[in-house]
């Protein structure tokens, strides 16, 4: 296997990605000129929300893979005094895709906690402010240096089609250590739908978000 | 060196006003550190290849390659799944019917099921929310007094933090064995400790006991001089159980939580192991709770893969089934063979009880927020995780260090210091973000400092769970006054808070007094 043509995928998706972050700024225009922005960014914001429920499903099968084969590492450790590197590495594969593939769509359905004290008292437009704030402020420039950071090592990895330590390990170490652009992109595309949606409610192009009383029942999980 | 100092404690405070904002926490701790990173790198008092780093942190083994927190994801599906199962509604029935012709009575029944579902699903919200609806109407009708009541609800829903298998007993011993190496190291050569997931868990085992036992004699006290406040049940309309009822609704869960933490106690399982074993066993009793009569071929499958783990247990008794031998003896072989088919038994009924749960759709929404809850706890972790590397960049931890060891009071003022700060963040921050973030930076100093790390974890954890019950805002009054009638006053919510906090207060008093309390039952584990 050649190395060069993943490679060059790579450095495609890195120009591409840098031409489309100009979407990014979306949100903002759908504030400026609310009237011809607001198509566009609720069909946008409806796409992203379904693609990353597309990727919910492979976190939740992540979840179902990551019991299965746990469970059969442990009755091949207990009952047969077996254990393979490879499968022990299977079940970090599926744990670390559970929450990587995950984040997103926690996102999407607001169950990341929040410190919800004041919350109820600043107000709808209060609330969609701070929103937007915080993904411009917070969570773009974290998924971006993300990225950015991690571009050299990730190459290098794909150059060499890194595999496990282990003898008898997985041989694709390279393909985890993707996962951490791939969830950098879901962030920042799913940042984007919500931006989207708090643009859309302050300029009332969308109805307004229904605020649960009671705070998240993950709380203290 | 004063810039740097300048810029760690503005990190710390900006970020305290930030999270008041109410964006997801997890990014704000993650964003303001790198916006003060960024401010550090350009005024050159903050090493950028540090902050470079962060890609290679999150794919190592401190997050995505985290062998102990896979335990984290495995605990969390037991627990939605189980809850989903009905089996606090169940307990909660069960218990209430036993208990509530004695004074008292409901009052036990809701700490004792607020004991159970703390060892089995763990989840401090969902636990609270489900005894407000379900045991609070019925506390009232019986003209419990409402402080009373709510208190005690409130408090048995807080116990699954301290009671393991807990997923912040986890966390916390991912994150206390991490100071302990770090403090180790300060310390020079010669010193180790080892602080596993296990240790804590039977660290913590005695004082959630104890803990028990004081709620339960305060429900006494009151219903020995203040019998008005809990009366027995008048009048009985309703049937009497069926022994199927009990055997079932109370059995099973207690066999599954014997099964988990007996044998993470025993050294059998590792907890991750044992949560593994969890989640299945948790899947297969909600099969069968909830499984119709009729489906005949689901319920035996399911009750195969139970009889199948005893089968697989006993072959491994009678033969010798290790596979790696050079040669295998014929009954070994027909041993090896049985237990296989054991094995491919046991998989095929946890698939019957998940087609069983999907049916009653069940399944997926359990998953879902089993991922959504994963999700949140490990971007946390990751957030935190940028925080930590900042926080240190600017050699906050040192100043932490200076702090703590100059407070006056030796040791033990650097330790109420450590715990008052954390009482107090435990008010608006939840259990895992302090554990990410406060931890790493208070609990090497105190190991320094000489105090045993399994202990002050214990501490630490009987602390936050104080911290909330503490009104005005305690997470477990939250929950309580959400789902709490209206009529219900708040001050009634907060006064019967208290006693319960004076009972906690105790608790951690006498852990600290008599660290064995702690530090025993590991030390026979170990």
């Amino acid at each position: 296997m050649d190395a060069t043509l993943f490679l060059k995928i790579g450095g495609f998706l890195n120009h591409a990605g840098l031409i489309l972050s100009i979407v990014l700024l979306l949100p903002l225009l759908v504030l400026v000129f609310p009237k011809p922005m607001a198509g566009p960014g609720k069909r946008l914001s409806a796409l992203i929300d379904k693609l990353t429920g597309v990727v919910s499903g492979i976190a939740i099968f992540a979840a179902i893979f990551l019991v299965t084969i746990q469970l059969i590492v442990v009755i091949a450790s207990y009952a047969l005094g077996l254990s393979f590197t490879w499968m022990s590495e299977l079940v970090v594969y599926a744990f670390a895709s559970m929450f990587m593939l995950g984040a997103a769509v926690a996102l999407r359905n607001s169950a990341h906690v929040r410190v919800d004290i004041f919350r109820p008292r600043f107000g709808e437009d209060g609330r969609n402010w701070i929103e937007l704030v915080g993904i411009y402020l917070f969570l773009f420039p974290i998924m971006i240096r993300i990225l950015q950071t991690g571009e050299q090592g990730l190459a290098r990895s794909w150059q060499l089609f890194e595999g496990s330590r282990e003898s008898d390990g997985l041989p694709i170490l390279y393909v985890f250590k993707t996962l951490v652009p791939v969830f950098a992109v879901l962030m920042i595309t799913q940042g984007l739908s919500e931006a989207l949606k708090a643009a859309l409610r302050l300029t009332g192009q969308l109805p307004p978000a229904e605020v649960s009383e009671a705070p998240e029942a993950a709380h203290g999980a | 060196m004063e810039l740097e100092l300048v810029l760690a404690v503005g990190m710390f405070l900006t970020a305290i006003v930030a999270l008041l904002g109410g964006f997801p926490v997890a990014l704000t701790l993650g964003g303001v550190a790198l916006l003060f990173a960024l401010i550090g790198i350009a005024l050159g008092a903050f090493p950028e290849p540090l902050l470079s780093t962060l890609p290679s942190r999150i794919q190592g083994g401190s997050i995505m390659q985290n062998e102990t927190l896979i335990a984290v994801p495995l605990f969390i599906m037991m627990g939605v799944i189980l809850e989903r199962s009905k089996v606090a509604e169940d307990l909660l029935h069960i218990a209430s019917r036993l208990l509530s012709k004695v004074r008292g009575g409901l009052g036990y029944a809701v700490v004792l099921v607020g004991a159970l579902l703390a060892a089995s699903t763990g989840i401090v919200g969902a636990t609270v929310i489900t005894m407000t609806l379900i045991a609070l109407p019925t506390m009232l009708k019986q003209k419990y007094d409402p402080r009373l009541a709510s208190g005690t609800i409130a408090a048995s829903g807080t116990l699954g933090q301290i009671i393991p298998p807990s997923i912040v007993l986890i966390l916390l011993a991912d994150a206390v064995s991490n100071a302990a190496s770090q403090a180790a190291s300060r310390m020079g050569s010669g010193v180790s400790f080892v602080v596993s997931v296990g240790d804590l868990f039977a660290g913590a085992l005695i004082p959630g006991i104890l803990l028990v036992c004081l709620y339960l004699a305060y429900i006494a006290f009151n219903a020995i001089f203040r019998p008005e406040a809990c009366p027995a049940a008048v009048e009985d309309d309703t049937e009497p159980l069926t022994t199927k009822e009990v055997v079932f609704g109370l059995g099973a869960p207690l066999a599954l939580i014997i099964a988990v933490l007996g044998s993470i106690l025993f050294g059998i399982a590792t907890p991750t192991e044992a949560a593994s074993i969890g989640a299945a066993g948790g899947i297969l009793l909600a099969g069968l709770r909830l499984s119709d009569a009729h489906e005949k071929l689901k319920n035996t499958l399911i009750i195969a893969a139970l009889l199948s783990i005893i089968a697989i247990i006993l072959l491994r008794q009678i033969f010798d089934l290790r596979v790696a031998v050079d040669t295998i003896a014929l009954a070994n072989g027909i041993g090896i063979a049985l237990t296989l088919i054991a094995s491919a038994i046991f998989l095929i009924g946890v698939y019957a009880g998940g087609f069983v749960l999907q049916a009653k759709e069940q399944l997926m929404p359990a998953l879902k927020s089993a991922v959504e809850i994963t999700a949140m706890v490990f971007l946390i972790l990751i957030g935190a995780s940028l925080f930590s590397l900042v926080f240190r960049g600017f050699g906050g931890d040192d100043l932490v260090h200076e702090l703590l060891s100059a407070t006056p009071g030796g040791k033990w003022g650097a330790l109420i210091i450590a715990m008052l700060v954390m009482f107090v963040l435990g008010f608006f921050l939840d259990f895992i973000e302090i554990v990410f973030v406060v931890v790493p930076l208070v609990t090497p100093p105190l190991i320094v400092a000489g105090f045993d790390p399994v202990w002050l974890a214990i501490l630490m954890a009987l602390n936050l769970q104080t911290s909330f019950l503490t009104p005005p805002f305690g997470f477990a009054l939250f929950y309580l006054r959400g789902a709490a009638p209206a009529d219900l006053k708040t001050l009634d919510i907060w006064k019967g808070a208290l006693p319960f906090i004076g009972l906690q207060i105790l608790m951690i008093a006498l852990v600290a007094a008599m660290p064995f309390l702690a530090t025993w039952l590991p030390s026979l584990t170990r």
